[in-house]
């Protein structure tokens, strides 16, 4: 193939990726952001400690993040239907891929909050702060570098996912890649792929990097 | 003319000094953390007068800490009553401990900044948690932060400060709501001497010019020899003995508080039969200096001290007896 036939290919695939990713990201980081804040309130010694709801919320991120997304993707099938009405295509990509970002997110919020020191959480308590004002005026913003860096994970395994979007109708860069250089041969749309690939993992793990970098001030 | 003595139940209550009603009270008070076999603190009954500066002092596990959560709200007593400023802490309702935990202003000993926020952010926090506009609570972080020196390190994060300038942050942050208690929790600990001593001056002075009551809890007794008017000694969970600081340490009734007095003993080679005493001298005049030669005692380590010249010395055995003879302030054998 040439490049002028490769290009608009490429251009359609790297689109469809950000479709699938981007919502699915944005979803996710909300949705894990508010689960793995609830992680770390009711861990035991925590501000809500309860460890009934702590060991369910647990074993919900475990077995979410025990799943290979493949499967995951096959297993959600309805539930995608029931909410964007179609099972196929880079809207209904969304569904799992958000499902599958959520638990991870969970876990590394939980790691970042976590590593907030005590001491800090004790003055606030200390100086009369509510459960909300400790999370979002200490919690939230004292691990906002790691909470960046937590964000820029996920988007790179999002990425990743998302080749496999491919399997439901999703469109995409892996799907190009499978499509096109695996069942076709095409040897240079195969390694175009992978360049756009691996030039948009490390433009996000750059601009994450120094996104939590510039939000540090330790 | 004649005198008129009224006694405090003759006046109305609005007449009474305010000095009547101790920051402080603790009422045998008794705290045992779930999971422990020995209270914290048992039965502790204890008094900080307002407009004091009170040392609260002992080793670790003295109950210390416990004191420390229990006046700054983290935790109730399981038996017995703490009254800060007349009122029950036990029984106050969630809002009113919110209240009462923003009129106590906090010093730590790791200082508990966040790391995210400048110096001014820091000093705002109390602020904001309170609700106040952004400008007030800005306009009196500025005030403070000028207060203990750092007028020009609002914009620093807490990295970019020494440990002595970390620590001046937090102080204005712990005056931000204008507290009338001020509870400085081993705040000099993580600090060096010179430092220290910055800080407990600085405590010192503010603690007069706003009339606060500042408790200073520590294990050091240089501590509380160099900032405090009172002192309790705490062990084992109980108060040992109280009182003036200059009295206590003049004349130590407790194994604990000759014990804590003891502990920044210098290292000294003695001749044979000499042994080491430590002294409160009033002063280094030549009189006391004579009297010292007088006795063949030689001084060891001297430091001074608002209350007195913190003085080891070395001098014969037999000798030692007639330390007190001398009307020095004996600190302990």
């Amino acid at each position: 193939m040439s490049w002028a036939e490769i290009w608009p290919l490429l251009w359609q695939a790297t689109l469809e990726t950000f479709q699938m990713v981007l919502p699915a990201a944005l979803m996710a980081e909300v949705l894990g952001l508010a689960l793995g804040v609830l992680l770390t309130l009711t861990r035991p010694g925590g501000l809500l400690a309860n460890r009934p709801v702590n060991r369910v919320l647990d074993a919900i991120v475990n077995i979410g993040r025990s799943l290979p997304f493949i499967i995951l993707l096959v297993l959600l099938i309805p539930f995608t239907r029931l909410i964007t009405g179609t099972s196929i295509g880079s809207t209904a990509a969304t569904v799992p891929l958000t499902i599958a970002a959520i638990p991870f997110v969970a876990r590394l919020v939980d790691g970042a909050l976590y590593s907030v020191p005590g001491g800090v959480i004790e003055a606030a308590r200390a100086m009369g702060a509510s459960t909300g004002q400790i999370v979002s005026k200490v919690l939230l913003p004292e691990a906002r570098p790691a909470l960046i860096q937590s964000f820029t994970v996920m988007l790179v395994n999002l990425i990743g996912y998302s080749a496999m979007a491919g399997a439901i109708g999703g469109g995409g860069l892996g799907d190009l890649a499978i499509r096109y250089g695996h069942q076709r041969f095409e040897t240079d749309v195969m390694i175009a792929t992978v360049l756009v690939l691996l030039l948009l993992v490390q433009g996000v793990q750059w601009l994450g990097d120094w996104a939590a970098s510039r939000a540090d001030h330790r | 003319m004649s005198d008129i003595a009224l006694s405090p139940s003759t006046l109305p209550p609005s007449a009474l000094p305010t000095s009547a009603v101790p920051a402080l009270q603790f009422i045998d008070v008794r705290k045992t953390y779930p999971g422990q076999a020995q209270p914290a603190l048992r039965d502790l009954t204890l008094i900080v007068p307002r407009g004091s500066r009170t040392g609260i002092i002992g080793r670790s596990g003295a109950g210390k800490s416990t004191l420390v959560r229990l006046i700054s709200g983290l935790e109730t007593p399981d038996a017995g009553q703490l009254l800060i400023a007349g009122q029950d802490a036990g029984q106050l309702s969630s809002k009113a401990r919110r209240e009462r935990q923003s009129h106590t202003g906090l010093v730590f000993q790791h200082f508990n900044l966040l790391a995210q926020r400048t110096a001014l952010g820091n000093v705002t926090l109390p602020l904001e948690l309170l609700g106040v506009p952004r400008e007030r609570r800005e306009a009196r972080a500025r005030e403070l932060l000028a207060q203990v020196g750092l007028g020009d390190f609002a914009g620093r994060y807490p990295a970019q400060l020494s440990g002595g300038q970390k620590q001046r942050v937090g102080i204005a942050r712990a005056l931000a709501t204008d507290p009338d208690l001020l509870l400085a929790d081993e705040a000099t600990s993580a600090l060096d001497p010179e430092t220290s001593a910055g800080i407990l001056e600085l405590l010192t002075q503010l603690q007069r010019e706003r009339d606060l009551t500042l408790v200073i809890v520590t294990h050091q007794m240089e501590v509380v020899r160099a900032a405090t008017t009172h002192v309790a000694v705490l062990d084992a969970g109980q108060l040992v003995e109280s009182g003036e600081t200059r009295a206590l340490l003049g004349h130590p009734g407790h194994e604990v508080t000759r014990a804590l007095l003891d502990a920044h003993r210098p290292e000294v080679q003695l001749a044979p039969g000499e042994v080491l005493r430590h002294v409160n001298l009033k002063d280094l005049s030549s009189q006391t200096l004579a009297a010292l030669a007088g006795l063949g005692a030689r001084i060891v380590l001297a430091e001074a001290h608002p209350q007195g010249v913190d003085t080891w010395l070395a001098l014969p055995e037999a000798q030692a007896g007639l330390l007190a003879a001398l009307n020095l302030q004996a600190v302990g054998a």
